[in-house]
C-alpha cells in the first residue's frame, strides 16, 4: 500500500463517512418536517424540522436559556454518576470476586435494573427531602448497574495466576485491589461509565418532571406544554452535542487508561 | 380502617390481586395509589410551619397562583415558599400525599379516591375555579352536534375527572355507548371510543388526526383552536351550569391541628379569587410567561382560554348557548363548594365508564361524602370576610350558597 492510498483510505475513514452519516440524518429529519409540514392540518406542527429548530438554537443560544438550562442538568447527571460509581464499583468488585454474592444478588439485581425511572418516581419523592434529591436518585439508580456488571466482569475476567503471584508476595487484600483488581478492570469501569452516561441523559428528561424549575428537562417539558416544537428540537441538538462530548471524554479516558493483553 | 362508616355505607375492602392488576393496566390513579399503598399514609408534618404549594400548568391553578403574586399569603401573615411546578397528576398526588406541599390543586373526583380508596386523610377546602373546559373537535371530522360523535375516537385526560363525567353525560343524552377499544378496534355507529391522553399531546394528536376530539381543560382548548385548528363543539360550562373542575385540598391533620393557619390560607385563597374573578385579563397576563412565569404559556393563549367567551365567534358549532340565561364566562372563580355539585359528582361516577376497577364508588354514598370529604368551615368563614365573591356571575347573590345543579344538554 503506498502512503497515498493510505491516506485516502484515512480521510475516507475519518472525514468522508462521518460526514456522509450527518448528512443522510439530516436529510431524514428534512423529510419528516417537510412531510409534517407540507400537510395543511399539521403545518403547525413542523417546528422541529431543521430550519427552524437550527434558528431558534441561535436564539436560545443568544438569550444564555441553553447555558441556564445546561448547568443544572449537567450538574443532577453528574452527582447522580457520582453516587452511581461510589456504589456501583465496589458492588462490581465484590460481585465478580465472591461467587456467593454472585449467587445471591443475580435474581435481585436483574429485577431492579429492569425497573423504569418512571416506576421509582413515587419512592424517590418520599424518601428524599429535596427534589434535587430525588432527581439525583432516579438518575443514580438507572445509572448504577451498567457500572456494576461492567465492573463485575472485568474482575471476574482477571487471569487467576495475577492474584496466586500477590499472595505469594504477601500482598495484603487491600494491595490486591490497588495494585492487581484495579488497574485490571480500569477499562471496564470506565466503559461502565460511558453506558451510564448514556443512560443518565435519558432519564434526566423524565425525572425533571418532577418540583424543580431548572435543567433542560424542565425546558423540554415546558416546550412540549407549549407545543412549540421548535424549542423541543434545539433542545435535543443541546442534549445530543453534551452527550457527544461526554461521550468523548469517556471514550478518551478509556484510550489513557485502558491497556489490552495484544498491546 | 373506615373509622369514619358510621352508617356502614363505606367497607373499606382491600383490592384483590386481579383488581389491582386491572388497575394497574388501566394504568390511572388507582395504579399509582395502590403502589403508594401505606395504609394510613403520612400526613404533613407541620415542620417549619411554611405553607408549600405545588400545581401543574393550567388556568385551574389560578386562585393558588393569584394568591402567591399578589402577596395575599403575606397579607395573612404566612411564611410561603415558591410554588413548586409539576407535570402530571400522579406526581402532584404523590408528592402531595408525601408531605411535600400542604396546598395543591387537584381534580374534583382524585380526593374522593385518595380519602376513601388508599385512606390518605384529604380535605376539599374550597372549590379552584368553576367551569373552564370544553370539548373539541377537528376542524376537517364534519362534527357539528354530540350525534356527530357516534364512531369517533374522543380523549379525556383522566379516566376520573369531571371532563370523562360530562363528555359520557352528552354522549348519553344521544343515545351513544361510551366504550374503550384496543388499538385498531372497529368502532361502532352507536359507540364513541374514548381513550386517555395527556393534555398536550392532544393538539397535535388532533391535528394528525389521530383523535377526532377531547375534552380537556384550558388553555389546551385554546393552543388547539391556535394551534389545530381545532373547533369548540361545546363548553363544559355550558352544559353543566357553573360546574366545579379542580378544587383546593389540605391535609385533614392541617385543618385539626392548626386551624388558624389554615383559616389564613383559605383566606388568602378565597380573596384570590375574587380578585381573578373581576380581573380576568389582568390574571392571565400575570401567570403567563409574559407576567411572571408560573405558566409557560405566552400571554394570548392564556388570555384567550380565560376570557374568550362571546357567542358571535362560537357560532358554527354552537359552543356557547346559555349565556344569556346563565351569564357565566369561559372560566369563573367562586369558591364555595356546593354540596349538591359534589353528590351529583359521587352518582354520575357510578354511571360513567371507565377503564379498570371502580367497586369503592358504588359502595360510596354521596350524601356522606358530601360531608365527610368536603371541609365547609374555613372557606365559609373566608366568604363572610370577602362577601364580594357574591358578584361572581356563578353565584345567584340571592340564595348563594345553596344551588340547584342544572344541566342542559
Amino acid at each position: 500500500m503506498t502512503p497515498g492510498s493510505q491516506f485516502l483510505g484515512t480521510l475516507r475513514r475519518r472525514v468522508a463517512a462521518p460526514l456522509a452519516g450527518i448528512a443522510v440524518a439530516l436529510a431524514a429529519w428534512w423529510m419528516v418536517g417537510h412531510v409534517v409540514g407540507a400537510n395543511p392540518a399539521t403545518a403547525n406542527f413542523a417546528g422541529f424540522a431543521p430550519a427552524p429548530a437550527l434558528l431558534r438554537l441561535g436564539a436560545m443560544i443568544g438569550h444564555g436559556d441553553v447555558v441556564r438550562s445546561v448547568a443544572p442538568s449537567l450538574f443532577r447527571v453528574g452527582k447522580g454518576l457520582l453516587f452511581a460509581i461510589a456504589i456501583g464499583v465496589p458492588l462490581g468488585v465484590g460481585i465478580g470476586r465472591n461467587q456467593t454474592l454472585r449467587a445471591a444478588t443475580h435474581i435481585p439485581f436483574q429485577f431492579l435494573r429492569m425497573i423504569s425511572p418512571l416506576a421509582w418516581m413515587p419512592l424517590a419523592v418520599m424518601g428524599f427531602p429535596s427534589w434535587e434529591g430525588a432527581i439525583v436518585f432516579l438518575i443514580a439508580m438507572a445509572a448504577v448497574w451498567p457500572i456494576t456488571f461492567s465492573t463485575a466482569h472485568g474482575v471476574q475476567r482477571i487471569d487467576p495466576r495475577w492474584f496466586k503471584v500477590a499472595r505469594n508476595l504477601g500482598a495484603e487484600p487491600w494491595q490486591m485491589l490497588r495494585t492487581v483488581v484495579l488497574p485490571a478492570v480500569t477499562q471496564d469501569i470506565l466503559t461502565g461509565v460511558r453506558l451510564a452516561v448514556g443512560v443518565a441523559w435519558i432519564v434526566l428528561v423524565p425525572a425533571e418532571y418532577l418540583g424543580v424549575t431548572s435543567g433542560l428537562g424542565y425546558a423540554i417539558n415546558d416546550a412540549r406544554d407549549t407545543l412549540e416544537y421548535d424549542r423541543l428540537a434545539a433542545l435535543v441538538l443541546v442534549i445530543g452535542a453534551i452527550g457527544f462530548v461526554l461521550d468523548g471524554a469517556c471514550l478518551a479516558m478509556i484510550r489513557r487508561f485502558g491497556w489490552s493483553l495484544e498491546a | 380502617m373506615c373509622d369514619k362508616c358510621e352508617d356502614g355505607s363505606l367497607l373499606h375492602t382491600p383490592l384483590s390481586r386481579r383488581q389491582s392488576l386491572d388497575l394497574l393496566a388501566a394504568g390511572g390513579l388507582a395504579a399509582l395509589l395502590a403502589g403508594l399503598g401505606m395504609g394510613q399514609a403520612r400526613a404533613a408534618e407541620p415542620v417549619d410551619g411554611k405553607l408549600r404549594i405545588g400545581y401543574l400548568p393550567i388556568t385551574d391553578a389560578s386562585a393558588l397562583l393569584v394568591a402567591h403574586a399578589k402577596g395575599f399569603y403575606q397579607d395573612e401573615g404566612l411564611e410561603v415558599e415558591e410554588p413548586q411546578l409539576l407535570r402530571g397528576w400522579s406526581p402532584l398526588v404523590e408528592s402531595f400525599a408525601a408531605g411535600k406541599f400542604n396546598l395543591v390543586h387537584l381534580l374534583k373526583p382524585i380526593p374522593l379516591w385518595m380519602r376513601y380508596n388508599n385512606s390518605i386523610p384529604v380535605k376539599i377546602m374550597a372549590w379552584a375555579h368553576t367551569n373552564g373546559s370544553a370539548i373539541v373537535v377537528g376542524k376537517d371530522t364534519g362534527i357539528s352536534d354530540f350525534k356527530g360523535l357516534g364512531g369517533k375516537q374522543v380523549a379525556v385526560p383522566y379516566w376520573y375527572s369531571m371532563h370523562n363525567i360530562v363528555l359520557q353525560m352528552a354522549l348519553r343524552s344521544v343515545g351513544l355507548k361510551a366504550v374503550i377499544k384496543a388499538e385498531g378496534e372497529p368502532v361502532a355507529a352507536d359507540e364513541c371510543a374514548l381513550q386517555v391522553m395527556s393534555p398536550p399531546d392532544m393538539p397535535p394528536a388532533l391535528a394528525a388526526r389521530k383523535i377526532d376530539g377531547y375534552i380537556v381543560a384550558e388553555p389546551f382548548n385554546a393552543a388547539g383552536e391556535m394551534k389545530a385548528g381545532a373547533k369548540i363543539l361545546r363548553f363544559t360550562g355550558d352544559i353543566w351550569k357553573n360546574h366545579p373542575c379542580c378544587v383546593v385540598c389540605m391535609h385533614e391533620a392541617d385543618t385539626q391541628k392548626r386551624p388558624e393557619w389554615t383559616q389564613k390560607v383559605i383566606n388568602a385563597v378565597v380573596r384570590a379569587e375574587v380578585y381573578a374573578s373581576q380581573n380576568k385579563k389582568e390574571v392571565a397576563h400575570l401567570l403567563s410567561r409574559d407576567g411572571k412565569g408560573y405558566l409557560p404559556m405566552p400571554s394570548e393563549v392564556v388570555e384567550r382560554a380565560m376570557t374568550f367567551y362571546d357567542e358571535a365567534d362560537y357560532q358554527s358549532p354552537k359552543a356557547i348557548q346559555h349565556k344569556a340565561e346563565w351569564h357565566n364566562g369561559r372560566i369563573d372563580f367562586q369558591p364555595w363548594p356546593y354540596p349538591s355539585a359534589t353528590k351529583l359528582i359521587v352518582k354520575a361516577l357510578s354511571e360513567t365508564v371507565v377503564a379498570g376497577d371502580r367497586t369503592f364508588l358504588s359502595k360510596l354514598d354521596p350524601d356522606f361524602v358530601a360531608q365527610d370529604l368536603v371541609e365547609y368551615g374555613f372557606v365559609r368563614r373566608a366568604l363572610d370576610k370577602f362577601p364580594d365573591w357574591r358578584l361572581d356571575p356563578s353565584v345567584n347573590p340571592g340564595n348563594p350558597l345553596n344551588r340547584e345543579e342544572v344541566i342542559a344538554l
